[in-house]
């Protein structure tokens, strides 16, 4: 973020952005669950050009013992981005930005699994990211959330993740790699929708305190419609082809 | 869907709101029945459940399991029982009461790999749940295949008082004994027979909530090829 | 606060049963923060330095001032580091190592705070265009922990930002060399104030110290300019707020931070 000068129009005189979507408008979003066989749940995102892996594993034994919880279960993530996935290739070592983004999800997801039926044990999760193109924390939280509910885990709601932001003095839902670069405020948003409840919150960039009202509103209605997304993708696991339940 | 008391739901769905009890896989919030897994919901007069599709095995006193030792100490023996939680199995359950752990080797009677038919014994989630194998029909398995379906299909591969499985074993000529906990073992002299039990099981596994499954299967056994 | 740290469940029951009754613990109102002292220059070898003291949570921070390669693409812009690190001796269970994702968050939290905000105007601290620019690194080093070092950490920063001392460099063949005896006051467009609050139950708190950090249900930190407008967020903890409650905490954020701002200016003017 920084507002770099740039070639590129983000927003035209008809409201229509860099890729041609209108204002409050998501990219493409297509999710699979259930796509790995050792995984205990699994699911596969394409958020735009984003592609990401999310694979889950529990509850389960903890290793090292001394992390687990006698009163409840742990939930633990991991965001990587796999060095192919960027531009300019990226160290496969954590970096710190990973770090704190596994961290984030972590968080946004703590609040939707019932680990306290669990004690002693952990849930992990494992976000690859295969292909980047902005917003890669909200799409890996989508996976994750849907990798979860395939893993039969119990959860209070699911977690539905979009991003919004702020380009040329506009609010415009779900920022893409460009707009995200040489935009104005970008602010990813994770929501338990029937909960109402937000769980992964931040910002980069300046908003007034009407902006930032209007962003996070933006931002919640881009969060439900993913929420119809995921939900169709555990249903298609389990009525591909439309077929009829007995 | 033609019975409008079951459908599709993921978590954090509201199924009803009203004065149900809320049994297996739904919450009470406020008035609002909510699922937490995804399966199917079903509403009785008095209650609402949701059937899971997915999950792992939870320890029920007294159910049969199928479980796997994967480790021991001096004390027990542990067994991957397809759940959250190992199952223990004590020493002195194979070795009897004057169970000697310096003395008696643990190997000797159960290693590493090695597959038991067991029961719960209890479980309360403070600890890892206890297993036992001293009962006639629970042991050591020596022949087989291990076959993993979900826990939650398990019912349905019994069947209705045993139809299903009974109509497997009959047309495979195949004995399948069947871990409530999702670890089913196959074992058949006909490896023909062999592979088609492995197959309706699988079919069960993959199509438990989806119509005409007991058809499919009947068509399934009956055919030559599998 | 490192995840070892249990606090005891009576003084967890007694933290909540007053919140019920509008109290906190130590007296505060729900949108008071401690008391903050801030002392710069307090290191004279560095180019800049402060040493904030809020509430039992202490932070020493050193600005290093120095001539760097610009960032690719950034040819035109000087260089704005923050880390952060929590010293062992600042809590029982803080270990020495490799930072965990704590501390990480910490440090990348509060330099997005300082960096979104624009404070330093880092287009005025070129030397030679794609070449050589100046470098601004603020290390701040945790040395008491008692819950809050997001506060703790930006403010101090921000104060030895706010009071540093750029030296001069001039390009002679081709390399940055010092000028001795010459410096000048940072170029400072705005002063970000982070303010972090936690909820427990329905009760939003400014600035939970150690024990209200550990019986928090979730927590956020917005980091607010000198025109009241809102430069960097960050959601933490293990559950979430409602939207209503988002807003209610951008409110507190902009009318706590502009009091702290306050006793930043005096920095600035006491120059």
């Amino acid at each position: 973020m920084g507002g770099r000068d740039s070639d590129l129009v983000l927003l035209d005189e008809n409201g229509i952005r860099c890729d041609g979507r209108k204002v409050d408008e998501t990219r493409n979003i297509s999710i699979k669950a259930g796509v790995l066989k050792n995984a205990n749940g699994s699911a596969y995102i394409e958020f735009g050009d984003n592609k990401i892996l999310a694979g889950v594993f529990g509850p389960r034994d903890v290793h090292p013992k001394h992390m687990s919880d006698t009163d409840t279960g742990i939930i633990r993530c991991r965001y990587h981005m796999s060095p192919f996935s960027v531009t300019e290739r990226k160290n496969p070592a954590p970096s710190r930005r990973e770090i704190e983004i596994g961290k984030v999800i972590k968080e946004a997801l703590r609040p939707a699994v019932m680990l306290e039926k669990f004690p002693r044990t952990a849930v992990d999760v494992y976000v690859e990211v295969l292909q980047a193109d902005g917003g890669t924390r909200c799409a890996a939280l989508d996976a994750a959330s849907v990798a979860l509910a395939d893993a039969g885990i119990p959860m209070r709601d699911m977690v539905s993740a979009c991003a919004a932001g702020k380009v040329a003095d506009t609010i415009i839902l779900d920022v893409n790699n460009e707009e995200d670069q040489a935009g104005q405020a970008d602010m990813p948003i994770g929501y338990m929708p029937n909960l109402g409840k937000v769980t992964l919150l931040q910002l980069d960039g300046v908003l007034t305190p009407a902006e930032f009202k209007k962003c996070l509103e933006t931002g919640i209605e881009g969060c439900k419609q993913v929420y119809e997304i995921q939900k169709q993708a555990l249903k298609d696991k389990f009525f591909a082809n439309g077929e009829q339940q007995s | 869907m033609a019975d409008n008391k079951r459908r599709f739901v993921i978590p954090g769905e509201v199924i009803t709101t009203g004065p149900y009890r809320p049994e297996q896989n739904v919450i009470l919030e406020g008035k609002k029945i909510i699922a937490t897994k995804v399966g199917i919901s079903e509403i009785y007069d008095d209650s609402v459940k949701v059937i899971p599709l997915a999950g792992k095995y939870i320890p029920k006193s007294e159910d049969l399991v199928i479980g796997k030792i994967i480790s021991h100490s001096s004390l027990s023996w542990e067994a991957d029982i397809n759940s959250c939680y190992v199952g223990m199995l004590p020493g002195s359950d194979v070795f009897g009461r004057n169970f000697q752990p310096d003395t008696d080797e643990m190997t000797s009677k159960l290693k590493k790999g090695d597959l038991i038919a067991a029961r719960i014994v209890n479980f309360d989630r403070s600890r890892d749940p206890l297993i036992t194998i001293a009962d006639r029909e629970l042991g050591k398995i020596d022949s087989g295949e291990l076959v993993r379906i979900s826990p939650s299909k398990v019912p349905r591969l019994i069947g209705k008082q045993g139809t299903m499985i009974q109509a497997i074993e009959m047309a495979t000529n195949a004995t399948i004994t069947i871990g409530q906990n999702g670890l089913v073992v196959v074992a058949s002299e006909n490896p023909d027979g062999l592979l088609k039990a492995k197959k309706a099981i699988q079919m069960i596994d993959e199509q438990a909530h989806m119509a005409n499954l007991t058809d499919k299967i009947k068509a399934m056994l009956e055919s030559n090829s599998v | 606060m490192t995840s070892t740290f249990v606090l005891d469940q009576l003084k967890r029951n007694q933290i909540n049963d007053l919140l019920e009754k509008g109290q906190r613990y130590d007296g505060r109102r729900f949108d008071e923060p401690r008391s903050l002292t801030i002392e710069t220059g307090v290191i004279p070898k560095a180019d800049g330095s402060a040493r904030v003291r809020l509430g039992d949570t202490e932070v020493v921070t050193g600005v290093k001032i120095q001539p760097d390669r610009p960032f690719p693409d950034m040819g035109d812009k000087g260089i704005f580091i923050c880390t952060a690190e929590i010293l062992p001796l600042a809590h029982p269970t803080a270990e020495p190592g490799p930072p965990g994702e704590d501390v990480i968050e910490l440090a990348r939290v509060v330099d997005r705070g300082i960096r979104e905000s624009g404070m330093v105007d880092l287009s005025q601290l070129v030397l030679e265009k794609d070449k050589s620019v100046i470098g601004i690194f603020a290390d701040n080093s945790v040395t008491d922990h008692d819950g809050n070092l997001f506060d703790a950490c930006s403010c101090a920063s921000t104060a030895a930002i706010l009071t540093c001392k750029i030296p001069k460099w001039e390009i002679i063949n081709d390399k940055p060399t010092l000028v001795e005896g010459q410096k000048s006051d940072p170029p400072i467009t705005t002063i970000p104030v982070a303010v972090t609050m936690a909820r427990i139950g329905d009760h939003i708190l400014v600035d939970p110290n150690a024990d209200e950090w550990a019986c928090m249900d979730a927590r956020i930190t917005i980091t607010t300019n000198s025109n009241g407008n809102i430069c960097a967020l960050q959601k933490g903890g293990d559950d979430g707020f409602t939207p209503e409650q988002i807003i209610q905490c951008s409110e507190i954020a902009i009318s706590a931070g502009a009091k702290i701002r306050q006793k930043l200016e005096q920095l600035r003017q006491g120059r």
